[in-house]
């Protein structure tokens, strides 16, 4: 009986687990997902976009404006007028030079798109590209 | 004696107990994982000239492509289909930065534009220009 025990009480002082490892491990994904984070508001619209060859990528942390088919302004989740596109503009531009990216639809009217294209421009912004369908 | 035995009792408490740390990080980490997005947009970037270049600049010297409002594609008058652009480009330019201009109608579609311009794009121009014209 009394050897028994004795061989219980051992192993329960042995059972702890060692979990300097596993913090190690979190302390790198917690890093990684830090860095890589960009918050960046993706325009709530489906797109069509148009295909062309000779894109490119584009810079990941960039203001995102979208043009719906039916030629309404997009950012983020709602719909905006074409005061509203230099105003979002100016207010990205002011605390860190972003580009913007203009998700027009293949249907759009080249009018707004223009229109869109010439207030970015007025409220600043430095590089504006078109998003086109990755292949 | 009784003093060693005080101080092996103090070595044993020094543990510190990580799992609040442990929860805390882990909450962090949801967090981040939760958050991140990852953007990969793959575009062109386009070019509308000053206004003040597109008076001076002649216009004999450059390719031009007009785009009318019934999104038909024309060059030096007539209409040409998409396929020919590659061609007339080419063709068109003499040294690498002859430019390559679009009057667009704004009444076109956008994605008529954007195929002109990657197709002029591939056949070597860079110096591209869009404008618009009512």
């Amino acid at each position: 009986m009394a050897y028994r025990r004795s061989i219980y009480a051992k192993e329960d002082e042995t059972a702890e687990i060692n979990l300097s490892p596993m913090i190690d491990c979190i302390f790198i994904l917690l890093i990684f997902f830090i860095v890589t984070t960009v918050f960046v508001e993706k325009p709530d619209a489906t797109i069509e976009k148009p295909l062309a060859l000779t894109d490119s990528n584009l810079e990941k942390n960039s203001l995102i404006l979208a043009i719906t088919g039916d030629n309404r302004i997009i950012y983020g989740s709602r719909e905006i007028s074409l005061a509203g596109v230099s105003l979002h503009v100016k207010q990205n531009i002011l605390k860190n030079e972003m580009p913007v990216i203009i998700q027009a639809d293949v249907n759009a009217d080249h009018n707004v798109f223009s229109k869109v294209w010439s207030e970015c421009k007025r409220a600043g912004a430095k590089k504006i590209s078109i998003s086109t369908l990755k292949d | 004696m009784p003093r060693r035995s005080l101080l092996d009792e103090s070595e044993n408490e020094l543990e510190i107990n990580l799992s609040p740390m442990i929860d805390c990080i882990f909450i962090l980490l949801i967090f981040f994982i939760v958050t991140t997005v990852f953007v990969e947009e793959a575009g062109i970037q386009l070019n509308k000239p000053d206004s003040t270049v597109l008076s001076s600049e002649q216009e004999s010297e450059d390719v031009s492509f007009t785009i009318t409002a019934n999104n038909k594609l024309l060059h030096e008058g007539q209409e040409i289909a998409l396929a020919q652009v590659k061609e007339i480009v080419r063709n068109g330019l003499r040294g690498k930065d002859t430019p390559v201009s679009i009057k667009t109608s704004g009444k076109s579609r956008h994605g008529l534009l954007v195929a002109v311009w990657d197709r002029a794009k591939q056949a070597g121009a860079v110096k591209l220009s869009f404008n618009t014209v009512d």
